[in-house]
């Protein structure tokens, strides 16, 4: 008897243990990355920077110079990640835009399983969503996107104000979005107005403007030869076999989509940008030539509600060329119809928009390093739920015409 | 390239020239000049001074100094011109030209195999009243800081000479060991990196104790030596430094086999400014294996252990020396980090087989070549190790800047060698070497951590 009471004991306490591991584990299991991207929460990220450090960083914010940092997020925390100054306009002294590498000086180092993560600024938008909006609309839209989420950033405590965490285009972002990574990755980098012109023999301009992401230790003629040929072929002259030949090296079905949703979300600083060609990641997929396009960087939509679904068109020789074969053009308007009909569907462009304000209103109220006024945030918020109710009706009619002019 | 070996063999057959009809003419026996203890500071304290009982008999010497002491020129082992009683001026002159082949690339222009002039060297030395030696000795074809030895040594009293300018910092026995009588082309890892060498400053020095068995150096730098110093700005070395070296031979005045054995402490500490290291580590090719990204702050330490015996046509050496980059508030939240620790040893022996007295130095062989005879051979072995940091052994090692544990790198070296002393001028070494880098993809070779290189040595001296 005394024997069955003891192994009962035993088994409860083993039932008590196991319940009770389980209870401490539970947390940290249910710290993954759809938790940090939780679309509905403003994360708390909390990095350390030697004070020396960060002085140099701050004074020398137009460098990409690496410094040394502690990532703390919830019970988890990072040491000795690196950290730099990321940006193009949006890169200040005051409030910091910023790259984290996990795995830059302990070599295999992650962060729930990310390398690294950007941390944006948000420095050139009043309203402080357009990025994650215009990110939400490209996933809506199917097209392989960034993952976001709101976040207050502290540095050595202090309080640096509202930024978005933003999943880098790396490996795992191939794997969740394209099934594989083994292809070429290729972040393009601004250097001065570019539209698809070719470049010439020498590697040297698009080494330049398109930055390798993965096989970087490759050679020149690997890496750069196939995006040479697909800007010289796309710059041959028109004919029958012009696009089956530019093909072999874009998908210009992808392009047109892509080119399409940016149209669509008035973005000014995108593959039509005011400067030509800006924001986007090439990816090259493997044991292929074929390349398509990736969005990056979309803190330049929303520019005006009436934004023509042709601006610029004329100056990108990429566009051109694909939108004088009906086909492509009628994909083009396609696109623009879906995305358009997409936004308005149960309201979810204005829900959206009113949704994020309401979550990060009284961060926004906090940030006292943002170079506007609250006051200015909430004017951009009412412009923003303006550009959801007319954006897609203008949008229709502009595709409309098109087709009549046709 | 083609240039490069024509000129080395047009400066080999030069050697051979000059060296031959010098050799050829009648010439009496070199006269022993007894090394005052401090001449040379490259002759290290150990190296320097010969026991009473294996200096030469005193008439000879006399004769010898007298005849030395007459005006006028000479040439024996080198041009020489004599001023008066105690007056002279010495002049000298270095050549060092080296074949090399590696396993790594050693560098884009030259691939695995190259040609290297490692040192030409040219200068005076001298005493002057019998109360000052001095030297001065400079490199030739070099742009940046081409002083080498240049200094004043006030040596009237034994116990207590005092030597200013610039010289070698009294740190490690082979650091302090000239570079034309060195047992291996190249010195060990410890010594090239992490021993101060040459730097500004005041020394004092002199042989203690009943039967001088004790030597002592104690001096102030401007720096800490220009070993490991880069010229990147951004890097930083000691400053100010005081640096110490005993030295111990217990039975140097008895005639048993340990009179020779010497044993002797060293440190260094200077004052290390805020910035990233200066140390780094590189094979004996220049190949880097280790360019460490490390914040320091504080102080900077060294400290150091040699030990020395040459029994016969023997001899074994070791020396062992540990330094230590503090980092004061270099934590990321600004909280003292571990000091950033660079150590290492080697052990080497070598082996006069043509029998010479190795305490006596083969640089004189027995049998010259020339004169009947084939000159000295020396076989020679040498192990050792240097490490930067704590090494892969710790999970949390990294080479973050502000890492708490610094992942660092390691290299294992063996060194076989053959010295051929041709004669008094010429010396030949052939050298053949394993490296093994810890963490090879560091090193010059990240496929593999271990590779050969193939290392000869010509030499000219006088």
């Amino acid at each position: 008897m005394t024997r069955i009471k003891n192994a009962r004991r035993s088994f409860l306490i083993a039932a008590a243990t196991v319940c009770a591991g389980l209870a401490v584990a539970a947390p940290a299991r249910a710290q993954s990355q759809d938790e940090l991207f939780d679309p509905d929460a403003i994360q708390e990220l909390r990095l350390t920077i030697n004070t020396r450090d960060l002085r140099d960083l701050r004074a020398n914010f137009e460098k990409d110079t690496y410094y040394t940092a502690d990532v703390q997020w919830r019970n988890i925390r990072v040491r000795s990640a690196g950290v730099r100054s990321r940006g193009g306009a949006s890169r200040n002294p005051l409030k910091l835009g910023l790259r984290v590498d996990f795995d830059r000086y302990v070599t295999g180092q992650k962060f729930l399983g990310l390398k690294s993560i950007v941390l944006k600024n948000l420095w050139q938008d009043g309203s402080m969503m357009h990025e994650r909006i215009a990110m939400a609309f490209f996933a809506r839209m199917g097209q392989p996107a960034s993952r976001q989420s709101f976040c207050r950033l502290y540095i050595n405590n202090e309080l640096q104000g509202l930024y978005v965490i933003v999943e880098s285009v790396d490996n795992s972002y191939l794997d969740r979005r394209l099934g594989e990574h083994a292809g070429y990755l290729y972040s393009y980098q601004f250097r001065g107005p570019f539209h698809g012109e070719y470049l010439g023999e020498d590697f040297a301009p698009y080494k330049e403007r398109f930055q390798p992401q993965s096989h970087e230790k490759e050679g020149d003629t690997k890496l750069y030869l196939p995006i040479h040929d697909w800007l010289r072929e796309m710059n041959e002259p028109d004919g029958a076999a012009w696009r089956r030949r530019v093909e072999q090296y874009i998908d210009l079905e992808q392009f047109m989509t892509h080119v399409a949703i940016e149209g669509f979300l008035a973005e000014d600083d995108g593959v039509l940008g005011v400067n030509g060609m800006n924001n986007f990641f090439l990816y090259r997929l493997p044991d292929s030539t074929r390349h398509r396009f990736l969005p990056w960087d979309k803190d330049g939509a929303f520019l005006v509600i009436d934004y023509s679904i042709f601006q610029r068109a004329h100056e990108n020789l990429i566009f051109q060329r694909a939108y004088a074969i009906p086909d492509l053009r009628e994909l083009y308007f396609q696109v623009l119809e879906t995305a358009a009909r997409s936004a308005l569907e149960d309201g979810w462009l204005e829900a959206e928009v009113m949704r994020v304000a309401e979550l990060v209103a009284p961060v926004v109220e906090q940030d006292t390093r943002k170079p506007f006024s609250t006051e200015a945030f909430y004017e951009s918020v009412e412009f923003m739920k303006e550009f959801a109710q007319l954006r897609s009706k203008l949008v229709l009619q502009q595709v409309a015409e098109a087709r009549r002019r046709r | 390239m083609k240039q490069k070996h024509f000129a080395l063999g047009v400066a080999a057959y030069a050697l051979l020239t000059i060296a031959s009809p010098v050799a050829g003419q009648d010439v009496p026996p070199p006269a022993v000049v007894v090394q005052p203890e401090s001449k040379h500071p490259e002759k290290s304290a150990a190296e320097g001074a010969k026991p009473p009982e294996q200096q030469p008999e005193k008439q000879t010497e006399k004769k010898a100094k007298k005849s030395e002491q007459d005006p006028g020129f000479r040439w024996t082992d080198h041009p020489s011109l004599r001023l008066g009683p105690g007056t002279h001026v010495d002049f000298r002159a270095r050549l060092q030209g080296n074949l090399q082949h590696s396993d790594v690339s050693l560098s884009e222009e030259e691939g695995d195999s190259s040609i290297d002039v490692a040192r030409r060297r040219v200068g005076i030395d001298g005493e002057i009243l019998d109360l000052f030696d001095y030297q001065v000795e400079a490199e030739l074809g070099v742009r940046r800081d081409p002083w080498r030895d240049v200094y004043l040594n006030y040596k009237q009293y034994g116990f207590a000479e005092v030597l200013v300018g610039k010289f070698k910092v009294p740190f490690s026995l082979e650091e302090n060991t000239s570079a034309t009588r060195l047992d291996f082309i190249h010195r060990s890892r410890i010594a090239t990196l992490l021993a101060p060498g040459r730097d500004l400053g005041v020394m004092v020095h002199g042989r203690v104790l009943p039967g001088g068995w004790l030597r002592y150096e104690l001096g102030v730098f401007n720096e800490d030596g220009s070993n490991a110093r880069t010229y990147n700005p951004d890097r930083v070395h000691g400053e100010r430094t005081l640096a110490g070296r005993a030295l111990v031979q217990p039975f140097r005045s008895t005639k048993s086999l340990a009179s020779d054995l010497a044993v002797g402490v060293s440190f260094t500490t200077s004052e290390l400014p805020e910035g990233v290291s200066d140390l780094r580590g590189r094979t004996e090719l220049d190949a880097p294996f280790y360019l460490p990204a490390v914040v320091v702050s504080g102080q900077r330490q060294r400290l150091g252990f040699e030990a020395r015996w040459r029994p016969g046509p023997f001899s074994l050496k070791s020396e062992y020396i540990r330094l230590s980059d503090e980092r004061l508030g270099q934590s990321v939240d600004n909280a003292d980090l571990s000091p950033f620790v660079s150590s290492g040893w080697y052990v080497s022996g070598t082996w006069a087989v043509t029998g010479e007295n190795k305490a006596d130095g083969l640089e004189s062989p027995r049998r010259p070549i020339f004169q009947g005879g084939f000159g000295a051979v020396e076989l020679a072995l040498r192990v050792e190790r240097i490490r930067f940091g704590s090494g892969a052994d710790d999970p949390t090692a990294s080479n973050a800047p502000r890492s708490e544990v610094i992942l660092g790198n390691a290299d294992r070296v063996y060194t076989m060698g053959v010295n051929w002393y041709a004669n008094r001028w010429i010396k030949v070494q052939a050298n053949l070497v394993r490296n093994t880098i810890a963490l090879p993809d560091q090193g010059p070779m990240p496929s593999q951590s271990g590779y050969w290189s193939r290392i000869v040595r010509f030499q000219f001296s006088m």
